[in-house]
Order: structure tokens, then C-alpha cells, then sequence
């Protein structure tokens, strides 16, 4: 435990220190990995802990962009009451369509948040009184809180690092809690979990809304980090990548999860030398993680480096 | 106007019931759901093209040409890759996409820009109660049902086929009466892959062809499937008919903005109400 949190603060003063020296092009992509990581963060609540994988999270990250564009350019509302609508928007959202879904086995439910994300996707796409449909949202001003703009790469990162971390430290306060506990227990065995008293679909969608604020939080700040949104950004290809990066990382870790987030986020760039073929690659990737790596990439690692 | 819907609308349905029995032929063998279906129709489109284009070879030896190629290639690409996603259903799914990205983004190096499919089908026109419908279509309606008759006979008549039902109801127990089980899942990709791969060639003369055709044709079909019952063969192909023509009326007296949405309401609404699917049967689990 105590190696672990030298551990976590190491890594947070490593990545601080990467703020003031990189170059802005690396800043971009490290703050993009750090925004994608707490929607995987999200989503692990329901991979790892609820035993429900997602693939909509992709979509409500979108809910959660879209809000925070549309509230900030529609309706001049300051930039930072936008993160408390966004989390609620996405969380409302997931919850009011997932939830009547979450009583199904697992394969139905996947089926079903196929469904979500694309419904979710098409709205964005053709409702344009709303959206700005296939337009997208331009012109979002920069990220400011209280006369500080967030305005350069290095700025923003520091924004971005500061909303992972915080993402990351409640997820902990989250699995350690009696709640916590309880999601583990339906993961682990349903019908035993609700002998011993636990409120099992209570638990489910109380986990489907957290992933859904996650997811709302991430969108905020992606909305903030490239001042633009449009539908295409928020497609079931997205919505793909944020769940391997949740099962990649590791059953139940979230430090794996953040891990994969590197990992699978930073493929964009470490796969540039494929050239043409970098998507090919990056599919190649994924099976061949899948393939090798079902349980995740941390399973690999002798017991006792795992926590 | 109505017959004119009601064809085009039973041509897309053909194109969703094969891509959709791609899919349940998986799914009621493993549980498992194949997403990379959708470009695996994709490539069928791709693999037509090519021996048309370089073959100059005519409808049926193309067909029959296509389904045998991706017969061998589902079969193969079962022992190499799929084999070993059997791990857990969200394995198999995200490594199934996974696939479905590297076969989408290889034919998109080869073949950058939409193309002209050639009218191997015949270029003329049918004229049917004031309905004007290209050649094409009667090629995917006659195609479909002798697709789905021959499935038929196999499953229902011969050998392999039974062998193949028996896995798909209790791979243990088929192994132990003998039924090469490894086999018969490979056979069941290799036709899965099959009616995929021909349903691409069918619609290709009626559009501009490019590697993006199978997204969301892959996943309506999985819609449509749903619809029908993902673990019943005739639950698919009748999702899939009822599918195509729900949406040629609903784009036609509703909107074509909208169109897309049916298929995927038409998803979440049937898992909630009867996840089993119309013509499915709900396999008791024994604990």
C-alpha cells in the first residue's frame, strides 16, 4: 500500500514535470490519453466491478461533450458550471436507457448498448436543431475558471491532469466503499449476492450512472481540449476503444486500466512508422491483445507485483 | 409507389437476413457474437469486384467462386485468430471488432476511393405494377432462397449437418458420440462467412462500393437477427425480411434522417421485451 501511493505520487510528479518540459504536439496526445482515461475509468465500474461490458460509453462521453459545448456557445453559461450538467447529463442518459437493460445476462446487455450508441450517435448526427447535426459545435471558448484560461496545451494539460487524477482518486474511494463491495459481489456470483442481502439491480444502476458521470466528466473536458465537436467524434470505433482499454488494463485494477489507457491512446502516434497501415496495426492490436492478453495485461505480472 | 417500396424494401431484407444468418449461425453454436460480419460482407463485395474485374467472370461461377474462397477463409481464420477468443463473450467481442478493423482499414489501402460495381447482373430494368426495379434484384431474391433451401437441406438432411446442429445444442455431448467438434465449429464460420460474402456480392452492382459498406449493414443485420430470434435460423431470415421492409416504408412516410434509428430501437426495444427474439426459444440454463 504505502509502496503504492510513493508509487502514485512519483507518477504524478513525473507527469507534472512533463508539463513544463515537452513539446506541445506530445502535451496534446498526453492530455488526450489523460481525458480518455477516466471514461475508461467510467466504464470500469461496469467491465470489472459490475460484471457489464459497455459499448456505449463512447456515446454518452458525447452526451457529456455535447453539453458542455452546447451550454457554454447556446446559452453563455460560465465554462466550469458545464462539468456538473455534463456529469448529470451522460449519467441521466446511460441510466435512463441501461438500466431497464441490466437485468439481462451479459451478452444481451452488450447487445443492447450497441443500440444505445448508435441511437445516441444518430441523434447527435440528424437532430440539428439541437446538435448542429453533421455541423458539429464550433467556436467553444477556452477552458476558464475565475479568470485563469486554459488556453495553451501546457495550461490545458494541467487541467487534464488534474481532472484524471481526481477521477482516479474517487474511483478508489468508490471501490473501497461498501459499495464497492457489493459491485464485486455481483460480479462474482449474482443469485449468492442477493442471498446475503445485497439489492443487486440496485447496485447495477447505481454503477451504470457512475460510469455515465465518468463519461460525462471525460466529455467536458474533451469538449474544452479540442474547442470542436462533432458526431463522428463520438462513434461506436470509440466506444470500442474505451472498452479494451477498461479489459486490457486488467480485471479490477484500475492503475492497469490507466496503463491501457497509455498504452491503446498513444497507439495513434507509436504506430505512425506503419504509415498506411497504422489502422490495420492498430486492429492487429487489438486481437492479438485479446488473443494473448484475455485477461488483461496486468494478469501477466507474478502475484505479488499486483496489489 | 407502395410496390416499388415493397421490392426495394425485400431486397435490403434479403441483404440482412444473409449478413443476419452469418451471425446466428455463430451465436447459436458458441454464444458468441461476430461483429467483424459486417466487413466480412464487406470483403465479399471486394472479392466480387476483383474476379469480375479481372476474371471477367459472370453471375453464378462468381457466386459459387466467392462463397467457396470465404468458405475456406472463415475456416481458417477460426483455427488461427477466433480459436482462441473463446475465452469469455466480451473477449471474443472486442477481439472480433478488432478483426473487423484491420480487414476494413486493409481494403481501404487497397481500394481508397468508392468504385463503380460492374452490372454483373445485367443492366435492364424489370417493370412489376407500376414498380421499376433493376435486374439486380431478382438475383437477390432467387439467391437468397436458394441460399436459405440449401442451408435447409444441409442442416435438416445430411450428415455434417447434423453434426453441426448437435454441436451447436451440446458441443460436450457431440464429442463424446464421436462429432469432430473443432471441425464442426470451423465449418460453421466457414458458412457464416459464406452467405456474408455472397450477400456483398449481391449488392454491389446497386451501389458505389467502398470499404465502409459493411458497417452498418453489419450491424443492422445484428438487429434484424435480434428481431428474429439470434439462435433461430428462420427467426433470422424473417427479422431480416421484416427489417428491410419496415425501413424502405418508415424512409419513405417518415423520414430518411430517422431510417437508421428503426433498426437500432428495434434492438434495445426487443431485448427488453423478448430478448429471445420472435421465432427464438429461451434454452433453460440448468445451474
Amino acid at each position: 500500500m504505502r509502496a503504492g501511493s510513493v508509487l502514485g505520487i512519483g507518477s504524478v510528479i513525473a507527469l507534472c514535470t512533463l508539463g513544463l518540459l515537452a513539446s506541445d504536439y506530445l502535451l496534446q496526445i498526453a492530455t488526450l490519453v489523460l481525458i480518455e482515461s477516466i471514461a475508461v475509468i467510467g466504464l470500469g465500474f461496469l467491465t470489472g466491478f459490475a460484471g457489464r461490458i459497455s459499448l456505449a460509453q463512447g456515446a454518452l462521453y458525447g452526451v457529456g461533450a455535447y453539453s458542455a459545448a452546447l451550454l457554454v456557445t447556446r446559452l453563455g453559461l460560465p465554462p466550469l458550471l458545464g462539468l456538473p450538467i455534463a456529469i448529470l447529463a451522460a449519467s441521466i442518459v446511460g441510466t435512463a436507457l441501461g438500466a431497464p437493460a441490466i437485468r439481462l445476462s451479459g451478452l444481451y446487455f452488450v447487445m443492447s448498448t450497441i443500440g444505445m450508441q448508435q441511437i445516441l450517435w444518430l441523434l447527435l448526427m440528424h437532430w440539428s436543431g439541437l446538435t448542429g447535426g453533421p455541423q458539429g459545435v464550433r467556436d467553444i471558448p477556452a477552458l476558464s475558471i475565475a479568470g485563469f484560461a486554459f488556453d495553451t496545451p501546457a495550461r490545458f494539460y494541467i487541467a487534464a491532469l488534474i481532472g484524471a487524477v481526481t477521477s482516479y482518486l474517487l474511483a478508489r474511494l468508490v471501490v473501497a466503499s461498501r459499495f464497492g463491495l457489493f459491485l464485486r459481489a455481483v460480479a462474482d456470483d449474482e443469485l449468492a449476492s442477493a442471498t446475503t442481502g445485497v439489492a443487486v439491480l440496485r447496485a447495477k444502476a447505481t454503477a451504470l450512472a457512475l460510469s455515465g458521470g465518468w463519461a460525462g466528466a471525460a466529455g467536458f473536458l474533451h469538449a474544452y481540449y479540442l474547442r470542436y465537436v462533432h458526431p463522428d467524434m463520438f462513434t461506436l470505433d470509440l466506444s470500442v476503444v474505451f472498452l479494451t482499454m477498461a479489459m486490457f488494463g486488467g480485471y479490477r485494477s484500475l492503475e492497469g486500466m490507466l496503463l491501457a489507457s497509455a498504452i491503446l491512446g498513444g497507439a495513434s502516434e507509436y504506430l505512425r512508422p506503419f504509415g498506411q497501415f497504422r489502422l490495420v496495426a492498430y486492429g492487429g492490436l487489438l486481437v492479438l491483445s485479446m488473443m494473448f492478453f484475455p485477461r488483461g495485461l496486468l494478469a501477466v505480472l507474478p502475484v505479488r507485483w499486483r496489489r | 409507389m407502395l410496390a416499388q417500396l415493397l421490392v426495394g424494401g425485400l431486397g435490403t431484407g434479403c441483404i440482412y437476413a444473409l449478413v443476419g444468418l452469418g451471425f446466428t449461425l455463430v451465436y447459436r453454436t458458441l454464444r458468441m457474437v461476430n461483429f467483424a460480419q459486417g466487413q466480412v460482407f464487406m470483403a465479399g463485395t471486394f472479392l466480387g469486384l476483383f474476379g469480375a474485374r479481372q476474371f471477367g467472370l459472370s453471375a453464378l461461377p462468381l457466386l459459387l467462386l466467392v462463397a467457396a474462397i470465404s468458405f475456406a477463409i472463415g475456416m481458417l481464420l477460426e483455427r488461427m485468430v477466433f480459436r482462441r477468443l473463446y475465452a469469455s463473450h466480451e473477449v471474443f467481442v472486442v477481439g472480433a471488432i478488432g478483426l473487423g478493423v484491420m480487414i476494413e482499414n486493409g481494403f481501404r489501402i487497397v481500394y481508397p476511393e468508392p468504385l463503380p460495381f460492374p452490372k454483373i447482373f445485367g443492366a435492364g430494368v424489370y417493370h412489376l405494377h407500376g414498380a421499376v426495379f433493376q435486374k439486380t434484384y431478382l438475383w437477390i431474391l432467387i439467391v437468397t432462397l436458394a441460399l436459405v433451401v440449401t442451408l435447409h437441406v444441409l442442416f435438416a438432411y445430411t450428415r455434417t449437418g447434423r453434426a453441426l446442429r448437435a454441436v451447436a445444442s451440446d458441443g460436450e455431448i457431440a464429442a463424446t458420440m464421436g462429432v469432430n467438434v473443432q471441425r464442426a465449429i470451423g465449418a460453421t464460420f466457414g458458412l457464416s462467412f459464406a452467405v456474408a460474402a455472397v450477400a456483398g456480392v449481391l449488392i454491389g452492382p446497386l451501389y458505389f462500393v467502398s470499404p465502409d459498406l459493411g458497417d452498418m449493414v453489419g450491424l443492422k443485420a445484428f438487429s434484424a437477427a435480434v428481431l428474429g430470434g439470434i439462435n433461430s435460423v428462420v427467426g433470422t431470415i424473417l427479422g431480416g425480411l421484416a427489417l428491410g421492409l419496415m425501413e424502405a416504408l418508415a424512409a419513405f412516410y417518415i423520414s430518411t434522417d430517422y431510417k437508421d434509428l428503426l433498426a437500432f430501437s428495434i434492438l434495445m426495444l426487443m431485448l427488453l421485451v423478448r430478448p429471445q427474439g420472435l421465432l427464438g426459444r429461451v434454452v433453460p440454463v440448468k445451474v
